[in-house]
């Protein structure tokens, strides 16, 4: 699978290295001018040496989309969580592991790899290969993988990049 | 709410000894991995409840943060050895 | 708030003692790595969201969270590397035996 890397833009470059800098000071948590201008320096080294923008970040105007996307994620943890540590602590262990093979109408790089890290995210659903749009997951028993089956994840981020150009 | 951090850090310690033994018995060489992936999640913790504890948190969470980003680095270095060597 | 820190600092230690006893019973390893993931997932943060209500706000609390924040994008790799060298050399998932 070729890794074509789109060019960045120097107002990209600039919000890159601001991030970088802002994790520089609260990891040093000092202000004096030496450190500053040295974190300053190193921020926009390290933003310029990784100029090419990798296609399986997505683009920077979809991160509002995705971040109101993390708490309905949160909910459908919390949600398995609690199934899972009920299976766990049931006496006779009523698991069904299986293995099941998705085949996802995504297509972007990005979107492939927002929706496998949410399905391992998710307690009792692991994916455990992903090969363009196929995936194959590990599902721990039979209501577990029907949640994937039905795909509410996936509807969920293809809204997120219904307006995308596909690229995959 | 001293004695409550202490009783923590036992019940911590105690956790840790469990995910121990599954590194110690693990059948496959996976399991063994999967262990140190759980012994460092509790490790992160540990250390951060140990800091609240000594009232130092601003050193042990950068501890920490270095302890998470290294565990990233050894467990993919594993885990892609281990893919292309096959199971032992 | 210290109340509230402790009810949450309690509900994170019983997932992580759920997902220890998981991590002993579940029989191969793709379940006993979704054990790992639940206390990855819910422990990790039941637990440092209680210690960060404690210390209350500030750059301590700040860093706590990113913290958290790296452990949520950290643990879903290592999880899903370790899954697909398992799965790639050759072992065979565990299935209850129809008798």
């Amino acid at each position: 699978m070729a890794i074509r890397s789109r060019p960045i833009s120097p107002k990209f470059l600039f919000l890159k290295a601001m991030v970088l800098f802002m994790f520089w000071v609260l990891l040093s948590a000092s202000f004096e001018w030496i450190h500053l201008s040295l974190g300053l320096v190193f921020s926009f080294a390290v933003a310029w040496g990784n100029a090419g923008h990798s296609s399986f970040v997505p683009k920077f105007r979809l991160w509002s989309r995705i971040l109101l996307y993390f708490p309905w994620l949160f909910y459908k943890i919390v949600q398995s969580s609690l199934h899972l540590s009920k299976l766990i602590l049931h006496p006779a262990l009523p698991i069904a592991p299986q293995l099941i093979s998705v085949e996802s109408k995504l297509n972007h790089h990005a979107a492939i790899v927002l929706l496998g890290n949410s399905i391992t995210l998710t307690p009792g659903t692991v994916t455990a290969e992903v090969d363009r749009n196929k995936l194959i997951v590990h599902a721990l028993d039979q209501p577990l993988s029907e949640g994937i089956k039905n795909k509410q994840i996936e509807s969920k981020i293809a809204e997120i990049f219904k307006d995308q150009e596909p690229d995959l | 709410m001293k004695i409550f951090l202490l009783y923590i850090l036992v019940l911590l310690a105690i956790l840790l000894g469990v995910y121990l033994y599954r590194v110690l018995q693990g059948p496959t060489i996976f399991d063994r991995v999967l262990g140190l992936n759980g012994i460092s999640t509790k490790a992160i913790i540990l250390l951060i409840v140990m800091g609240i504890y000594f009232e130092r948190v601003d050193m042990f969470v950068d501890i920490s943060t270095g302890y998470a980003l290294l565990n990233l680095v050894g467990a993919l270095a594993v885990a892609k050895y281990l893919e292309r060597k096959g199971v032992p | 708030m210290e109340i509230l820190s402790i009810i949450f600092i309690v509900a994170g230690l019983f997932f992580l003692i759920v997902a220890a006893i998981g991590v002993i019973r579940l029989p191969d390893v793709f379940s006993r790595s979704h054990a790992v993931s639940l206390t990855d997932s819910l422990g990790a943060f039941l637990m440092l969201v209680g210690i960060a209500l404690h210390g209350g706000l500030g750059t301590n609390m700040l860093k706590i969270l990113v913290v958290l924040a790296l452990l949520y994008i950290i643990n879903p790799v290592i999880t899903h590397a370790t899954v697909r060298a398992a799965l790639r050399s050759g072992l065979k998932p565990w299935k209850k035996e129809t008798s």
